[in-house]
């Protein structure tokens, strides 16, 4: 029997071995470098921000140790920073799964946003709340952050309910000759546009503007030719619009198809990519988009940032200013800090006001933190901006009807 | 001594026992909250769960399901219903019961008809829009789903890992006892039986979609409890995650890995297949899916009936090498 007993023995050991092989953490050294950890989506439907939010917290990693690391105090000395990246998939599951590994497998000593609300940022969080680990997070609605009451984490984006505001202030920004008399909303078929079209909805009446038709598009949906109909017979002369690239793409071939000339339109969402130009061309002129950020802002490093994104993607970004604001916020944070401490970094985060690329950072006693959207303008394959109204050099133009282009 | 004493019975559970009494011990020993193999293993105990619950219907029933993710979705939104609305608390046993239960009903109910008319591929795409559809509802489910935007739970709840980690355990160790009995008995054969020949099984006078329902259901419900842990675990329910085809692949290539149609097969390919899929995001972070899905490409070009059925189908040669596991590989 004991013969029998150290076989079972000796099977069991190289079962354990072979798994703590596999899991086996990093042994413990003396510091020499500060562990930030993301998760981004490099693939799956968030791709293409989540390129950009890579290399953008890539920038703000190398500019911070070009110019020597951050100062820790308790260490006494300056570190470099390393960043972790793990690839997310667009996965809320697989988003939870990479924080865990991040705390657990790359021992971090703190944590930088992902994207995509529901789908990344926000499995993110409550995985960092789980395990007591900073998370500096982005791209969250401040309700969906609020009714999760997290202790260590805080979010850094726009409230939908106050950046609605911005297409009617671009409206009144221009003469009242152009601005548009009759309004129609067409919302992509979600969450996120049956939330955005209710607040258009009401500020529209705020603003003195008319909502003549409110259409749901269909996410995927190949055809909007029945909305479009109903746009020509209200004599509608704007559309504000949340939709993905695809479903914009083909809402605006098809009123040039059916000869709806508008004087606006507003995209959220699905108008900003270069795809969007890329597909329509001269038919995007004028078109209206929204960003996180505008390289044109004026804010420190915002210009150099811009060209540099553009040389290495040979496009123009809305985001990567925002996504490098959010890691310079933590970095400045973590130097002011002079600690890695989850809970003491949030609270230097929160009380103090930081400057970035994407303008002031200040905190509320709720650790939310919001920034102005952008409101930019395709003109000739290139993003031109409008809002915030006193960042802008330049004013809204009507759209030219479609024969005149 | 010869190591064929290794094939007795009496020692191969003494093995079980011992590999057991290391899944009990270790988050005892080490600090569960920090440790990442606490969390590889548990989120491995639910993929065994899950390919365990397809093997029973696809590997000894013949019926090949890719609805999985419709009975995890049921599962985690019973789970956060349930919580929300006060009828239920945090990790609550009877929430997660009523879980698997949900699952299986509804198993019942969609099994009746597909299973009585429809095989193979067919069943198999039934199966399929059984998820889309059951996603659709959830997205236009109104205030008691929250739409796509899904149902936020207490996160602020969370306690402790090792009630999450011995669930699991639990769920695991019922699920294999489960379908170890259910193998070893008349209904085993029975469900083997429709899986050679449908036919000569009803000419024996085999219950056919009894037992095929019967299958599916049992499956079902331990998918189920699965969801309803997850979502205990993940504290936020949307459509994208809960009806995910993630929950479909994944343990299917786990039970086709290890091997369909075997007691131990799903289990050991679910263990292969979370360590390869570990490695790969270790070693190689970026280009991981290429890696797992190259060794995936290999395995059923190379062992299209999975790891058991080689290390079976050569005893000669490797049953010297790993002996003590010939008791696993025993198909029913």
């Amino acid at each position: 029997m004991g013969k029998k007993w150290m076989k079972c023995g000796f099977w069991s050991v190289c079962f354990c071995f072979i798994f703590a092989c596999v899991l086996a953490s990093p042994p413990a050294m003396a510091r020499d470098e500060i562990l930030i950890g993301t998760h981004n989506p490099l693939s799956g439907i968030g791709a293409l921000p989540g390129a950009e939010q890579k290399w953008a917290y890539a920038q703000a990693v190398a500019d911070t140790n070009n110019a020597g690391g951050i100062f820790l105090k308790e260490e006494g000395k300056k570190l470099p920073v390393k960043l972790i990246t793990i690839d997310d998939e667009s996965d809320p599951g697989k988003a939870a799964a990479a924080v865990e590994r991040l705390i657990k497998r790359n021992k971090v000593d703190l944590l930088l946003s992902g994207q995509v609300g529901a789908m990344g940022t926000l499995p993110g969080m409550i995985t960092a709340e789980k395990f007591k680990k900073y998370y500096h997070g982005g791209i969250i609605w401040p309700q969906t952050f609020l009714e999760h009451n997290f202790k260590y984490c805080t979010m850094y984006f726009f409230d939908p309910a106050t950046s609605g505001d911005m297409p009617f202030e671009v409206f009144n920004s221009v003469s009242e000759d152009q601005r548009p008399k009759r309004l129609a909303l067409f919302m992509e078929d979600s969450f996120d546009g049956k939330t955005m079209g209710d607040i258009w909805a009401s500020l529209a009446k705020k603003f003195g503007y008319e909502v003549v038709l409110r259409e749901s598009m269909g996410m995927g949906a190949k055809d909007f030719s029945s909305q479009v109909m109903k746009a020509k017979a209200a004599n509608v002369d704007a559309i504000l619009s949340m939709a993905n690239t695809p479903e914009s793409v083909t809402l605006l071939r098809q009123l040039k198809e059916n000869k709806v000339n508008i004087k606006w339109y507003q995209g959220f969402k699905g108008t900003w990519p270069n795809e969007f130009w890329t597909a329509l061309g001269s038919d995007a002129e004028g078109v209206l988009l929204d960003g996180f950020w505008s390289e044109d802002n004026g804010y420190p490093k915002s210009k150099e940032l811009g060209e540099k994104f553009y040389k290495d993607f040979k496009y123009y970004s809305v985001n990567a200013g925002y996504y490098y604001a959010t890691a310079d916020v933590l970095f400045q944070a973590i130097a002011k800090a002079g600690t890695l401490d989850s809970l003491k970094v949030r609270q230097t985060v929160m009380e103090n006001e930081w400057v970035s690329a994407n303008g002031p950072v200040k905190y509320n006693e709720k650790a939310i933190a919001l920034f102005p959207m952008s409101d930019l303008q395709w003109r000739n394959g290139k993003h031109v901006l409008l809002y915030p109204l006193d960042r802008a050099k330049e004013k809204a133009e009507v759209m030219k009807p479609w024969d005149q282009r | 001594m010869s190591p064929r004493f290794l094939l007795k019975p009496k020692l191969s559970y003494s093995f079980l026992g011992v590999v057991l009494c290391f899944f009990i011990v270790y988050p005892l020993v080490v600090d569960a909250e920090l440790s990442y193999l606490v969390y590889f293993l548990y989120s491995t105990f639910i993929y065994v769960t899950l390919a365990q619950g397809w093997n029973l219907a696809a590997g000894y029933t013949g019926q090949v399901s890719l609805g999985q993710h419709a009975f995890i979705g049921i599962g985690a939104y019973m789970t956060a219903i349930t919580w929300r609305t006060g009828w239920t608390g945090y990790l609550d046993p009877l929430a997660m019961i009523m879980s698997g239960l949900g699952a299986a009903l509804v198993a019942i109910a969609i099994g009746v008809p597909l299973l009585a008319k429809l095989r193979g591929d067919y069943f198999a795409l039934g199966t399929l829009g059984l998820g889309e559809i059951l996603r659709v509802i959830a997205i236009n489910g109104g205030s008691l789903t929250e739409g796509t935007a899904g149902i936020s739970l207490p996160s602020s709840s969370y306690v402790s890992m090792h009630y999450y980690y011995y669930i699991a355990l639990l769920i695991v160790v019922i699920a294999q006892g489960a379908l170890l009995w259910i193998t070893h008995s008349r209904i085993g054969l029975a469900l083997v039986a429709i899986r050679e020949d449908e036919t000569a099984a009803a000419a024996n006078g085999i219950a056919i979609l009894r037992y095929k329902i019967l299958a599916f259901a049992v499956g079902a419900f331990f998918t189920g409890l699965c969801g309803s842990l997850n979502a205990y675990y993940v504290f936020h329910i949307n459509t994208t995650g809960a009806f995910s085809l993630n929950w479909v692949i994944v343990p299917i290539l786990m039970a086709s890995l290890g091997g369909a149609g075997t007691i131990w097969g799903p289990a050991f390919g679910a263990f292969i297949l979370a360590g390869v899929y570990e490695l790969a995001n270790i070693w190689m972070p970026e280009l991981h899916p290429i890696f797992s899905g190259s060794f995936i490409v290999l395995v059923a070009l190379f062992l299209p009936d999975g790891l058991m059925s080689y290390l079976t189908g050569r005893k000669d040669r490797i049953l010297q090498k790993l002996p003590v596991f010939h008791w696993m590989f025993q198909k029913a």
